[in-house]
């Protein structure tokens, strides 16, 4: 398993994905940021800051976007090239096979939010951020992450087209993001406004939860998916 | 590596056992039933289409069969998959590998996907590139590699970890006739001490390389046998092709004369006059000597005499033929019984079905043709 770990992400890298994404990712962030300083019409709140960056439109945005662009390759790219005879004749189980391709893609999102520690640096040279508060916001994103990670994964193993894998993706994010808005009580489902419980500084179990629950029936799903496709290939 | 590896050549290593393919309504593999022992060399023969990467594809565990069992040195690929898979080394049909990896990047990662011990790891990499001719190319990216070494990574990608069994689809498809060799002659080498399955449309190639042969149409066995004994079978005439000069028109009469022959038979006018015909005689009979002694009397000048040799192609075509025929034969005479309902028929179809493998020989016109076609492209060679 740790083979595939080490081999994917450093795909990532030789293709220009992983830079791609880094450097989407953290233009986004930063544009939020000037965002934020820029609307504060001087009262600038450097406790919470770093918080509100994340809650702004790009970021939030650019990962519905740019999650799938990432999870797109992991199982289509296999099938296409036929690499996927190599990786499932060999004596590694399907289960670490999916997981080993979700944990890469979760490392590659995690290299990028550690880049958003910068940000937090240079706040905390002006002022004192809210540091509790931007750890849970953190790991609320990351949870997020997680999910859509999952779920792009799940989209992957769907196709062997990469750009149907990513569209299957962005659609159903953009879909959980937008619809919930329009359904009284559904903003609840939507998996964005369970973020927004955590930056408000508190570790909501229940979200908590729901957020790793979708993620394990994605993952599962796409297992299932993999081992079906072995009967029906 | 396995102990049993020093007894070579008793133990089943490989065993299909009553294994069936189904996509849907359509029967990829139907009912196929082989083993391979240790250390043997298999080649697994077929048109295009005939069911041999499914097969391989089934051994390896990559698909899973609707019905039957297959078992490697003993442990069931749909049991104990991470145990049988780990006995063998795959090279898929058209070799994919990671283009965006170097050639050593990639034989490494196989070897980890393959779970070989971190001690030997690096070790065995490099003894595989050795094997496998790679050296001067192992820190290029693969996409850059020409087509013969690809297919030579790949085949290091299968060895790496030195599994006992390596299946091998299709090893020389695309390369030159030099590539080929160099191919075939690696193969030849794993071959003795690995047990190898290798599939191929190529003839030639599998009467060289392997021990014995599977013969594969529409899904079915249609032969299990060495080269040889293939060969061997198909070979019940003796066929002579001869070209003369020919002025007087007397060389159809010569069959009154030399009463060996069995079928005299014109082929085709040559550009230069000539006349190619072929000559059919006992397989004990040779005729050549006579020939040779009786068409100058005629004023008939001889310019060439060539012998038909019986190859694996020959044994192929006919096997392939024949199991055709058989179901053409029985779908006639079924239709005949239902018309008259005679029993006699209905035993003689019961014949035909009871002679799977047995080679009968129907000469047709066609099938001549083909054969003077193929004379001539050796001739060429």
């Amino acid at each position: 398993m740790w083979a595939i770990i080490k081999k994917e992400v450093k795909t990532y890298f030789l293709s220009p994905i992983g830079y791609i994404f880094i450097g989407i990712f953290l233009i986004a962030f930063s544009i939020s940021f000037n965002l934020e300083l820029n609307y504060s019409y001087g009262v600038i709140d450097f406790k919470n800051i770093f918080i509100y960056i994340f809650t702004y439109l790009p970021t939030i945005l650019v990962f519905a976007f740019l999650i799938p662009m990432l999870t797109m390759r992991s199982f289509a790219e296999e099938r296409k090239n036929g690499t996927e005879q190599l990786l499932l004749t060999s004596p590694v189980s399907i289960t670490k096979i999916v997981l080993a391709k979700f944990i890469s893609a979760l490392i590659i999102v995690l290299i990028a939010l550690l880049f958003t520690l910068m940000f937090v640096a240079i706040i905390s040279f002006f002022g004192t951020p809210d540091i509790p508060s931007a750890l849970v916001t953190l790991l609320g994103f990351t949870l997020l992450c997680m999910a859509y990670i999952s779920f792009g994964i799940f989209a992957s193993s769907l196709t062997e087209n990469q750009i149907i894998a990513a569209m299957i993706s962005i659609v159903t994010f953009v879909i959980t993001w937008v619809l919930p808005e329009f359904i009284k009580q559904g903003s609840s489902f939507s998996l964005i406004n369970m973020f927004y419980k955590f930056t408000t500084g508190q570790i909501d179990i229940a979200y908590t939860i729901t957020y790793l629950a979708f993620t394990v029936l994605c993952l599962v799903l796409t297992i299932t998916v993999m081992q079906r496709r072995k009967s029906a290939k | 590596m396995h102990i049993l590896n020093y007894i070579r050549g008793g133990i089943t290593l490989i065993e299909v056992k009553n294994v069936t393919k189904k996509y849907g309504n359509f029967t990829a593999v139907d009912n196929i039933s082989f083993d391979v022992k240790d250390g043997e060399i298999v080649g697994l023969l077929g048109p295009n289409g005939a069911g041999k990467s499914t097969t391989m594809n089934m051994i390896t565990g990559f698909i899973e069969m609707t019905e039957g069992e297959i078992s490697v040195n003993g442990y069931d690929i749909s049991k104990k998959p991470s145990k049988a898979k780990k006995q063998i080394g795959y090279m898929p049909e058209g070799v994919p590998s990671y283009q965006e990896l170097t050639a050593k990047e990639f034989i490494k990662y196989m070897a980890e996907l393959k779970l070989v011990d971190r001690k030997i790891r690096k070790e065995q990499v490099q003894e595989v590139i050795k094997q496998t001719g790679l050296e001067e190319v192992q820190n290029k990216l693969i996409k850059n590699l020409s087509r013969g070494y690809k297919q030579r990574v790949s085949m290091a990608g299968a060895l790496v970890g030195d599994p006992d069994v390596l299946i091998l689809d299709e090893p020389t498809v695309g390369l030159d006739p030099k590539q080929i060799l160099e191919i075939r002659n690696l193969i030849k080498e794993l071959g003795k001490n690995h047990t190898i399955i290798l599939s191929s449309h190529i003839l030639s190639e599998v009467s060289q390389i392997c021990e014995r042969v599977v013969i594969i149409n529409k899904g079915k066995i249609v032969a299990v046998d060495t080269p040889e004994n293939l060969e061997e079978k198909s070979k019940n005439k003796n066929i002579l092709y001869v070209t003369v000069e020919d002025k007087n028109e007397k060389m159809l009469s010569i069959k009154d004369k030399l009463k060996d022959i069995q079928e005299l038979e014109f082929i085709k006018d040559n550009e230069d006059g000539t006349k190619q015909y072929k000559i059919v005689s006992e397989e004990k009979v040779d005729l050549r000597k006579k020939l040779f002694e009786i068409l100058p009397k005629e004023d008939i000048t001889i310019f060439e005499l060539k012998k038909a040799e019986v190859s694996l192609e020959d044994a192929f075509m006919k096997l392939i033929d024949d199991s055709k025929n058989v179901e053409n034969i029985k779908e006639s005479k079924k239709e005949e019984i239902t018309k008259s309902e005679d029993n006699e028929q209905i035993k003689k179809v019961e014949e035909i079905e009871n002679i799977p493998n047995e080679i009968r020989i129907k000469t047709t016109n066609k099938e001549d043709e083909d054969m003077t076609q193929k004379q001539e492209k050796g001739g060429k060679e």
